[in-house]
């Protein structure tokens, strides 16, 4: 049986004329173990589907399962104790509480099980040192670097031993020595068993991936088992892709998206039309024909 | 859990030192009140048990003004008769004294509430003047001298109570000096040793603080006037106190024509009447820091909201390692009533100092009472969580996914 399976999730944002598509019936599986790369460009619903794996959010259509189980549906509660219980989660941005100090970040997934304080503190040690944070255990989150912060981030998202960690632009905010650092941490958790889905726009990070997705406008597009240390064939076409823009376009503040739109958008001027509006339009459109089925 | 939420509301409370601090003063106004007001009550009422430990519950009070009111089905006190002026006369006193159920009828005649001797002048005492009687009714202990007697009834004389011995002659005997009331100088008679009784006046007094003259200088004093603010009467062993009121009430309305404006009570009527002023003024107290509660109240829930929507991202932070529901709600639950209870017990402390001026510098005797103060803090708890819940559900409401975001 499947760890993490969706059957035709679809999310759509605000009503009426403003409805957006972000999810369209998206099909995925996740095997026990894996390390899945999700890429993508902005805005085409990678976050969305992390945060309706991790449930924090409700797919408008379709199903999730998790272990075979309808994990969409619950209530609530159920799901903030499946959250606690079976998900770890390390956002961009963080994310730890700046009143509370580092050790008592990683061990609050633990007071919400009900642990006592002395048993949650100790675990929480130990998965500090697992990290190589032990020496910060009494530090405030805004007296750490940015890579110090991210790692006891993952410290908290493993405390509970959760069997899915859902990374979402785990690097987004470090350098490469602490990208580096922070990656190989994640590669050690792997290798120990973990299900890791972490989305990310650094090419260079599906070396450390079992399996990488592309996603465009709300749908899976292409989905590579890659052997980990390599690029992935996908990443490496997006990395390497020609230029369509020359340097005056630049200049002239042209994208290359824009060059693809037909003639019509460049007549009306480039600053009318922006690029992320005909997404919405198209996916608008969808949405319509959605609602009509 | 729960010490968990006690930390996170404290230190949630401190990051906003002067919010927490100005959110609990509308809880801290109204616990105190309400301490203050329901303990200088039953400070009120124990002055007037004292008064009748003092004399003995045999002993029936005649005061100005009718008190109660009947013809009503239900018997109901009169405000109003406290701001009658006096009709109880010498004349009255005589008159009760030779009822064959008296055995002793004293006038307690209120002349001033100031004195002077030696360099001090002293305006919170009462000066009383009355008859030598008074010594078989009260039995006062004496420090040094003696009660006046009968043979005293024209001489200049004076009784004093202990905290004006120690003010006026400090640490030396005053008696054989004089104390002087209104221009005119008493020499001092007698001490009495300090007491905790008191006789329940105009003025509420004590009797350490009381100056006791012979009816007749006292009269003198102003002019021949006089203001008998109530008549001690002590009836023979074994009659019937309802019998001596009766007689003694029967006997006054024909001194003034049939009109009652005065009362005859027995102690135990006293303390109930007592009881009635004080339960309807502490009412009306009560009902003013009720209000003050329910201002604090709508602001702590006012903060509460406040913090909440600060506080959103944490909330979504929380929730997405896990919190459920209820386990934001009581975290937020905790950090209204940790506003609350703080302001009900920082209240008492208020009232306590309060209690500790009005001591000093009034002549007011509070009594601090252990079941109003464990009222007040359950109402403040009550307040809490009353006005707690709205904004912690808010709180416990929010989806995840839009409070990470926010």
């Amino acid at each position: 049986m499947a760890l993490i399976e969706l059957r035709e999730v679809s999310k759509l944002f605000g009503f009426g004329e403003a409805t957006t598509l972000a999810l369209d019936e998206a099909d995925l599986t996740v095997e026990k173990g894996e390390f899945l790369a999700i890429m993508g460009p902005s805005g085409c619903g990678k976050t969305t589907l992390m945060n309706i794996i991790g449930l924090l959010d409700r797919p408008t259509h379709g199903i999730y399962l998790i272990d075979g189980k309808d994990a969409s549906r619950l209530r609530p509660n159920r799901q903030a104790k499946l959250r606690r219980d079976r998900i770890g989660f390390v956002f961009q941005f963080y994310n730890l509480l700046p009143r509370l100090n580092v050790l008592n970040n990683v061990a609050l997934p633990l007071a919400y099980r009900g642990m006592t304080p002395v048993r949650r503190l100790k675990r929480a040690s130990d998965m500090l040192e697992l990290v190589g944070l032990r020496d910060r255990e009494y530090f405030f989150p805004k007296q750490l670097s940015g890579g110090q912060i991210q790692r006891a981030a993952i410290a908290r998202a493993l405390i509970n031993n959760p069997s899915i960690i859902i990374a979402d632009e785990p690097t987004g905010n470090l350098d490469s020595h602490d990208s580096k650092v922070l990656m190989e941490l994640l590669a050690d958790i792997h290798r120990q068993g973990n299900t890791i889905l972490m989305v990310t726009h650094n090419p260079e990070l599906t070396r450390y991936a079992s399996r990488v997705i592309y996603m465009r406008d709300g749908t899976i597009v292409e989905d590579e088992s890659t052997s980990i240390g390599a690029v992935a064939k996908g990443a490496l076409r997006t990395y390497l892709r020609k230029r369509k823009t020359t340097e005056e376009d630049v200049l002239a503040g042209v994208s290359a998206l824009l060059k693809d739109v037909p003639g019509k958008a460049m007549a009306k001027g480039p600053k009318k039309r922006l690029p992320k509006k005909i997404f919405k339009k198209r996916s608008r459109r969808r949405a319509r024909r959605k609602v009509r089925h | 859990m729960w010490s968990g939420n006690l930390k996170t509301a404290l230190a949630s409370l401190r990051s906003a030192k002067w919010r927490s601090l100005l959110t609990m003063l509308g809880i801290i106004i109204g616990v105190s009140s309400v301490v203050t007001v329901v303990s200088l009550g039953e400070g009120l009422k124990q002055q007037v048990v004292g008064q009748i430990h003092t004399l003995g519950s045999d002993v029936l009070t005649v005061r100005p003004g009718k008190l109660v009111s009947d013809g009503s089905a239900r018997q109901s006190l009169n405000l109003l008769a406290f701001l009658s002026t006096s009709t109880l006369s010498e004349q009255d006193v005589l008159t009760v004294s030779k009822l064959p159920q008296v055995s002793t009828a004293v006038p307690i005649n209120f002349v001033t509430n100031s004195a002077a001797g030696g360099e001090q002048q002293l305006d919170n005492v009462s000066v009383l003047g009355t008859d030598a009687q008074l010594n078989d009714l009260l039995r006062p202990k004496m420090d040094s001298g003696a009660f006046f007697t009968p043979e005293n009834a024209n001489d200049d004389v004076a009784v004093i109570g202990s905290t004006i011995a120690a003010h006026l002659y400090n640490g030396s005997n005053p008696l054989g000096h004089p104390i002087s009331i209104l221009g005119r100088d008493f020499i001092i008679h007698g001490v009495l040793a300090p007491s905790a009784g008191g006789l329940v006046t105009i003025q509420q007094s004590d009797l350490n603080s009381t100056v006791f003259l012979p009816f007749g200088p006292a009269k003198n004093l102003v002019d021949n006037r006089t203001n008998i603010s109530q008549i001690l009467i002590k009836a023979k062993p074994g009659v019937n106190p309802d019998t001596a009121v009766a007689e003694i009430r029967k006997v006054l309305l024909q001194n003034r024509g049939g009109s009652e404006d005065f009362s005859v009570l027995k102690q135990q009527q006293l303390l109930e009447l007592t009881g009635k002023v004080v339960n309807k003024a502490t009412g009306f107290v009560t009902g003013l820091a009720a209000v003050a509660l329910l201002v604090g109240g709508i602001g702590v829930m006012d903060i509460m909201l406040v913090s909440v929507s600060e506080r959103t991202r944490e909330i979504g932070i929380r929730k997405a390692i896990g919190a459920t529901n209820r386990q934001i709600l009581s975290q937020f639950l905790t950090e209204g009533l940790v506003v609350t209870i703080g302001g009900g017990f920082i209240g008492i402390l208020v009232s306590l100092m309060i209690f500790g001026f009005l001591r000093l510098y009034t002549g007011l005797e509070p009594v601090i009472n252990v079941s109003v103060m464990i009222l007040a803090v359950s109402v403040s708890i009550a307040v809490g969580i009353v006005f707690s819940v709205v904004p912690a559900l808010k709180a416990a409401r929010k989806h995840p996914i839009d409070a990470l975001r926010g």
